[in-house]
């Protein structure tokens, strides 16, 4: 004979799948008995108990407001609105996604009620202080949790509307809008990006004069590439928007400012003199209705320039207490910071989410046996699924901490911390979002083709959480900044001969920290080596960075175009910068956990997190922090790291709080879920 | 205390009948409405950890002598021995009763709950604060804050119950059931749909106030919900609110924030984790270091009789939020420790309890 056929083939794959459910006794039994072939065994059984607290470890990682995130979680499995379904013995809820982008958007605008009439909104914007800010920071992203449309939508209508009247807005502003706004008597929207510009606002082409005869504020849009652009509830549902305009006084422009327009009545009809077109299907964020808006000169009152920093007189005369139009722009930009900040951590509660659906799902599916008759393995018992998942799993634990303290340092903001906030919130709003794009894809990946299910959630949060990369500040852009802003503060430091001060750049008046050359796993697992080594790496790439713009300089090149040559180091030096922030963040939060099995798990992460950096950034090899030996001692150290962290890889996503309802079928008992009788009515 | 197994002046506090697989156990209390003493706990536990194994059992039927199913914890018992001493005999008592919950909860064969005068059905008495949080929407935070009493048709209606058998068909469907020789849910379910009828909900019954239980009971705080009562009663005649207002402004502070709290958190649990949390909190009752409300209550409503309490805190805004978090800590004691629950059952029958 030569092949074995079909036949043989299927009965000794029964032989073997018989002999996972009851080891040998199997033999005595009929091949075709009906008894069931692969049971599920939850991942509780192939992980050994946790040997630390996970209540503890979850209030480290949500940081705050852990009542206030379950009463959210709570009221929307408790409303049918919210899509409950079950699957395998258990309630699930999560959007259609598969209703026409019209119901989703309905259905989107539909939860906003259910929510404001339950309380969650309250005090989002009449409310004072970093508590309630804090609280509508978790609040959000519980909502995130459940649909980034759901977020988006309300981050347009409360952050970025609601927050430009009250960062541009006055008491007359104030008094008027807010109240309304937070009771969605109103529904706001906020106009900056055109057609033409994007990341460039102070290109943008929208023309606002003054007419000082009527006392009113003129709008228009000259052009087509001159049209709003990508306005979240532009389409279907805002009343209000905020307009961002070059303001053209007496021939002059002054400008871009940002006045407030009606956009629709209170039934919904477009007003006159607007315009509005759909931005159309997109890849995601379908229940966000993005929309176009053109402006045929309309006319609105002059009390609706919001005027914090400039003014209109009503005989016509520009007034403004900031006379640099650098800085007047700089102001105008505030309420972006916050947008940053609500997208960073929502990020991490994405790769969170992800995480957690991947590896409860690795530790109870299996592939492949060693030898025959021997049960398959379990994916997670896999080396190298091992080192797919657990790295990112360290990293999101340290951008967790990351974005912890960016709410904190932006809810606690001073005048004098504008600069770190917004060179904080950048880099992590970069580096974060694309952390999590990169995790959703490993995850997705990871779970086969169950991840493409749209109900197992981890692929269709690809599509919805790609935006994250573009908005509020493309990550590029942002990033540029940083470094332009490292540079700023080393050309200063030079200039006036003054150390470091801020920006945890304090590192680079100390002599420069001395690497062995030797490294043994104790090094690499101290936390004085993996500080030194990320902080040897932001000083060189600062010094070197500085002298490429001035050499180039020297050449006869302008600042502005050296810095567009020197893009490479600039990226470098950019994620040198956020590399070191973050790992300061973990250490921070590491240090107010006393001793115990926590603080050890926590050592582990950081560990991994920073190794992980140095094995995948070619920067360290690149300019030599590290020689190729101590490049082949970190990728074995990551491989003892991985099979130290497999035992505790359940509890630590157990740690992040999320409810079972929030998890997808294929965290759960994936058979019963697909079994035929769940298909039956 | 008492071994298991042994007799008081009442007899055999719990009857075991065996008929084929079935087996009958009767909580035999009568005098004192069957409320669960540490000796029925235990012999209820040893028998339902022992029936779990055995083959010949397929189902398993549990009520009540006279004239009550069964009236809970015997609390009176547990406050009499604590007086006497030591809260940690308290603290045993609901270790016990919390394993039996769990076990009840997560048992892998189908069990009957015969309620004379109220209702039948197959549904567990676990922790409140997961049977609760799983009612429609915000009901069980209505019933857990105002301790509303459920008749046989509103605890169908909300889902605690699963089948109401008028109580003169009982002794049909008990025969009925014994002459079953499978286990099987779906024939235990059909013959209980033979006996079973739909009662009617009473006009005035809370199931028909879901609508404004929920935009009230839904609020984030104890304070919110009263507020927003409040305000609903402004617009409204219904004596329903004022009641609903009346019993928790009765009710103890301390009491309405753990509750809540406890509900919530539950809302998001499995009845293992709840049973954890809910033991940790009935320690610190008994413990007493925030709150004695617990023995107040008892003295007003079952010693002294004079439905008088007096509430220490007594204002809901006397206790922050650090107090509450006390009764949700591990208690501060060198031999207390977290309820253990059985292993067996942890994961065996899927830690998903029944409801």
């Amino acid at each position: 004979m030569g092949s074995p056929s079909p036949a043989d083939q299927v009965s000794r794959r029964a032989q073997v799948l018989a002999g996972h459910l009851r080891g040998l006794q199997t033999s005595t039994e009929p091949s075709l008995s009906p008894s069931p072939c692969l049971q599920y065994s939850p991942p509780e059984l192939a992980s050994p108990p946790p040997d630390f607290n996970l209540s503890d470890m979850r209030k480290l990682m949500d940081g705050h407001n852990l009542q206030d995130r379950d009463w959210l979680f709570g009221l929307m499995i408790q409303s049918k609105l919210f899509n409950p379904r079950v699957a395998g013995g258990r309630v699930f809820v999560s959007p259609d996604y598969s209703q026409s982008m019209e119901q989703q958007r309905e259905m989107t605008m539909k939860r906003i009620h259910y929510l404001l009439d339950c309380g969650v909104f309250q005090e989002w914007l009449t409310g004072r202080g970093p508590e309630v800010e804090m609280r509508k920071f978790a609040l959000h992203e519980v909502i995130g949790m459940y649909d980034h449309s759901l977020a988006v939508k309300l981050g347009v209508h409360y952050f970025l509307w609601g927050g430009a009247i009250q960062f541009f807005g006055t008491k007359r502003h104030h008094d008027k809008w807010l109240r309304d706004t937070e009771n969605y008597v109103i529904k706001g929207c906020f106009a900056m990006t055109e057609l033409g510009h994007g990341s460039n606002v102070r290109g943008i082409e929208t023309v606002t004069t003054y007419d000082s005869k009527t006392g009113e504020f003129v709008i228009n849009s000259p052009c087509e590439s001159a049209q709003k652009y990508w306005i979240g509830g532009a389409a279907n549902h805002a009343t209000h928007t905020i307009v961002f305009s070059q303001l053209n006084i007496n021939g002059k422009s002054e400008g871009v400012h940002a006045f407030i327009a009606q956009i629709r009545d209170t039934d919904g009809n477009i007003c006159p003199n607007v315009r509005v077109a759909d931005c159309g299907h997109k890849i995601g964020l379908n229940g966000v209705d993005n929309g176009r808006i053109w402006f045929d000169n309309v006319r609105i009152p002059r009390e609706n320039l919001l005027n914090s920093v400039a003014d209109v007189s009503p005989d016509g005369q520009y007034l403004s207490a900031i006379k640099d139009p650098d800085q007047r722009f700089a102001a105008f930009l505030a309420p972006l910071t916050s947008g940053r900040v609500t997208i960073a951590s929502s990020a991490v509660y994405s790769s969170k989410m992800s995480l957690a659906i991947a590896i409860r799902y690795s530790l109870t599916r299996r592939a492949f046996s060693l030898t025959p008759n021997q049960p398959e393995v379990l994916l997670l018992d896999y080396p190298s699924h091992q080192r797919r998942l657990l790295p990112l799993l360290a990293k999101t634990y340290a951008m967790s901490f990351a974005a912890n303290y960016l709410k904190m340092i932006y809810v606690k903001r001073t005048p004098e911390s504008n600069k770190t906030i917004h060179v904080v919130s950048s880099a992590f709003k970069a580096i974060l979002t694309w952390h999590n794009m990169r995790t959703l894809q490993e995850c997705r990946e990871a779970c086969g083709g169950q991840g493409l299910k749209t109900e197992n959630r981890i692929g269709h949060m690809k599509g919805e959480y790609d935006v994250q990369s573009t908005f509020e500040g493309d990550n590029n852009v942002l990033m540029q900044q940083v470094s332009k802003a490292l540079l700023a503060e080393y050309i200063a430091v030079q200039k006036r001969n003054r150390p470091f001060k801020g920006l945890g750049l304090e590192h680079l008046n100390k002599s420069c920290p001395d690497v062995p050359s030797q490294l043994t796993s104790s090094t690499l697992r101290s936390s004085q080596f993996q500080t030194d080594i990320f902080c040897l790496r932001e000083r060189d790439l600062l010094i070197r960075f500085a002298a490429e713009i001035s050499q180039l300089q020297a050449q006869g090149l302008s600042r502005e175009y050296a810095l567009l040559q020197s893009y490479q180091l600039a990226e470098d030096l950019g994620r040198a910068f956020s590399d070191r922030a973050i790992l300061q963040t973990f250490l921070d939060a590491e240090a107010a956990v006393s001793s115990g099995p926590l603080k050890s798990v926590l050592s582990l992460l950081r560990s991994m997190h920073v190794l992980i950096i140095l094995e995948e950034d070619a920067s360290f090899l690149r300019y030599g922090y590290l020689s190729p030996d101590n490049a082949a001692a970190i990728r074995k150290e990551v491989t003892i790291l991985c099979s130290e962290l497999r035992p505790h890889a359940l509890a630590l996503v157990s740690s992040f709080g999320i409810p079972d309802a929030f998890l997808s079928p294929i965290a759960f008992n994936w058979i019963d879920a697909n079994s035929w009788s769940s298909v039956q009515p | 205390m008492a071994p298991p197994g042994s007799t008081n002046g009442d007899g055999e506090q719990v009857l075991v009948e065996e008929n084929l697989f079935l087996r009958t156990l009767i909580l035999n209390r009568p005098r004192q409405l069957n409320a669960l003493s540490f000796q029925m706990v235990s012999k209820l536990l040893e028998l339902f950890v022992a029936y779990e194994d055995d083959c010949n059992v397929k189902l398993v039927i549990l009520k009540g002598n006279g004239r009550a199913f069964c009236a809970g914890g015997d609390v009176a018992t547990v406050v009499h021995d604590i007086n006497g001493g030591d809260w940690r005999l308290g603290a045993k008592f609901f270790w016990k009763e919390f394993i039996l919950n769990y076990v009840m909860a997560t048992y892998s064969k189908p069990q009957v709950f015969a309620m004379p005068e109220t209702a039948l059905g197959l549904f567990p008495d676990v922790g409140a604060s997961y049977f609760l949080s799983r009612l429609p929407g915000f009901f069980g935070e209505y019933v857990g804050l105002t301790g509303a009493r459920l008749d046989g048709a509103e605890m169908l209606a909300c889902g605690l119950a699963t089948h109401f058998v008028p109580s003169a068909r009982l002794s049909l469907l008990e025969a009925a059931l014994c002459k079953l020789d499978s286990g099987a849910p779906a024939t235990i379910s059909s013959i209980l749909d033979e006996y079973s009828q739909q009662p009617h909900l009473k006009e005035n019954s809370a199931h028909h106030k879901l609508a404004i239980i929920n935009r009230c009971f839904s609020r984030r705080t104890i304070e919110e919900i009263i507020s927003t009562l409040e305000r609903e009663a402004v617009n409204s005649a219904d004596n329903w609110i004022s009641a609903t207002i009346q019993s928790l402004q009765k009710a103890s502070p301390t009491s309405l924030k753990i509750s809540l709290r406890s509900i919530r958190e539950g809302r998001l649990q499995d009845v293992g984790q709840c049973l954890t949390r809910e033991y940790r909190m009935v320690c610190h009752v008994l413990q007493g270091e925030v709150s004695k409300d617990f023995f107040e209550g008892c003295r007003a409503i079952l010693l002294d009789k004079d439905k008088n309490p007096k509430w220490e805190p007594s204002r809901l805004e006397q206790i922050n939020e650090s107090m509450v978090e006390q009764y949700f800590s591990k208690v501060d004691d060198e031999e207390w420790e977290d309820l253990k629950l059985p292993a067996k059952f942890t994961f065996s029958a899927s830690s998903l309890a029944k409801l």
